[in-house]
């Protein structure tokens, strides 16, 4: 229970700071609080996380964290098939529930990825997204203690999909809770270079990180489809400031 | 006409007609070959990372129009900058871009790039979808260049990764920028970033 009564400190700490003054921006109305969380975030990534991302990295060859990271998205099984069909994608759930028996034994518990090889692809879905496909409205964005980048639609949706991941009786807690630490380093091992770069040319890393999340996680609702007419209007087409050139 | 004189002849056509083909390039024709050329300088052994970054930055200058992605960067913003401060923006923004595209060139690690699609956007833009092929195991990484007619040529105005937009995350970036300290504090920003960015050599 640390991480959560952590993360009850921050939230308090940060609300107490930014009490009067927080006036954000449309679509980032708590961007004050938001900004603190995001801050001991970096903190915790540059002097914890990180570091034993770099360790492991340096242990061990991309083959193993390839293995260690496709176990973990094995047992994502349930949560993955369940919002395929939640989302009423019932050839993606048949394909994910046979991805997920040949990867389990063939794939030797997971470790290795037969299925996609044999063109069971792995999707990439969540509650989150079911939502915004029902036409949830995302909300403002918020920045979650340990978490990072959400908005109320994906922190709903991860508290369910984390109902969703059955983790059986007989294992110990602490057991689910390291695994769920070995998952998050072994993940972070993968975009050492990446954060590094993205945080070298970023001009506010802070709106950099919300900007590329929001995008994401629209497109992912989407599936990847083009974007609507609006959106490439309001990003291509300024016709009061392009008209006319120096 | 002496030999000398046809094959001269021959030249300078030959070389009209290059110049035609290349002003009537299609967009496609254009995304193909410069991360075809990206990809030759990348893989290319025994040349500098100095070396390397030159290339990559010409082919970047060739192909991108930094004007339109500097006020599509801004958006409503470009007007509150004077003719001298869009000017340097422009400069600074691009000198920005090279930097950030010469730190990925030590990541290297022999990927490919393969045209996917096109689409026709309307209103003279058009779309070329590319995937980045990693091999070994990895996902593909989806590319998109936005590309704009102007003057018979076709430049690129934005890349899209994975469906995220550079200029919509530099517009993000630049609004809270101006909204805080306006356009002196916007130059001063990346006037430090470039600096910073310099000591780069390798």
């Amino acid at each position: 229970m640390v991480p959560l009564l952590a993360a009850v400190l921050v939230l308090s700490w940060a609300a107490a700071v930014c009490a009067a003054e927080d006036v954000g921006t449309e679509r980032d109305p708590l961007e004050c609080v938001n900004r603190k969380i995001f801050w001991f975030n970096d903190k915790l990534d540059v002097y914890v996380l990180a570091p034993v991302a770099t360790g492991w990295e340096k242990v061990s060859p991309r083959r193993v964290r390839t293995s260690v990271s496709n176990f973990f998205g094995n047992l994502r099984f349930p949560i993955v098939t369940v919002n395929d069909l939640l989302q009423g994608k019932v050839k993606d759930s048949a394909s994910d529930v046979g991805r997920f028996a040949v990867n389990t034994t063939v794939g030797v518990f997971g470790f290795f990825d037969p299925a996609s090889g044999w063109g069971l692809v792995k999707h990439d879905e969540d509650f989150g997204q079911t939502l915004g496909v029902w036409g949830v409205p995302p909300g403002p964005y918020l920045v979650l203690p340990l978490l990072g980048p959400s908005d109320p639609r994906d922190a709903t949706g991860f508290a369910v999909d984390y109902a969703l991941s059955v983790t059986p009786f007989f294992i110990d807690e602490a057991i689910l809770w390291g695994a769920r630490v070995g998952d998050t380093v072994n993940e972070r091992s993968f975009v050492l270079k990446q954060v590094e770069d993205a945080k070298a040319s970023a001009f506010d890393y802070y709106a950099f990180v919300r900007n590329a999340y929001l995008q994401r996680r629209r497109a992912l609702v989407r599936d990847l489809a083009e974007g609507s007419a609006e959106e490439s209007e309001e990003l291509y087409h300024l016709e009061f400031d392009l008209e006319e050139k120096p | 006409m002496s030999r000398r004189h046809r094959t001269l002849a021959a030249v300078a056509l030959a070389s009209c007609l290059a110049g035609v083909a290349r002003a009537g390039e299609s967009p496609r024709a254009i995304v193909e070959k410069m991360t075809q050329a990206a990809i030759d300088v990348l893989g290319q052994k025994g040349l500098s990372s100095e070396e390397k970054r030159h290339r990559i930055e010409d082919l970047a200058y060739a192909n991108i129009d930094f004007d339109i992605m500097s006020r599509l960067v801004l958006a409503r913003n470009w007007g509150r900058l004077s003719a001298a401060q869009q000017a340097e923006f422009v400069r600074l923004f691009k000198e920005h871009l090279a930097l950030t595209y010469g730190r990925s060139i030590e990541s290297y690690n022999n990927e490919k790039v393969e045209v996917v699609g096109e689409r026709d956007e309307g209103r003279g833009d058009w779309t070329v979808k590319t995937k980045i092929l990693r091999g070994g195991g990895n996902a593909d990484v989806l590319v998109e260049y936005r590309l704009r007619q102007e003057n018979d040529a076709w430049r690129i105005i934005d890349v899209v990764i994975e469906r995220v937009s550079l200029v919509a995350n530099f517009r993000s970036q630049f609004q809270e920028i101006m909204g805080s300290g306006g356009p002196a504090k916007l130059l001063d920003v990346l006037r430090e970033k470039n600096a910073k960015g310099e000591p780069l050599k390798s």
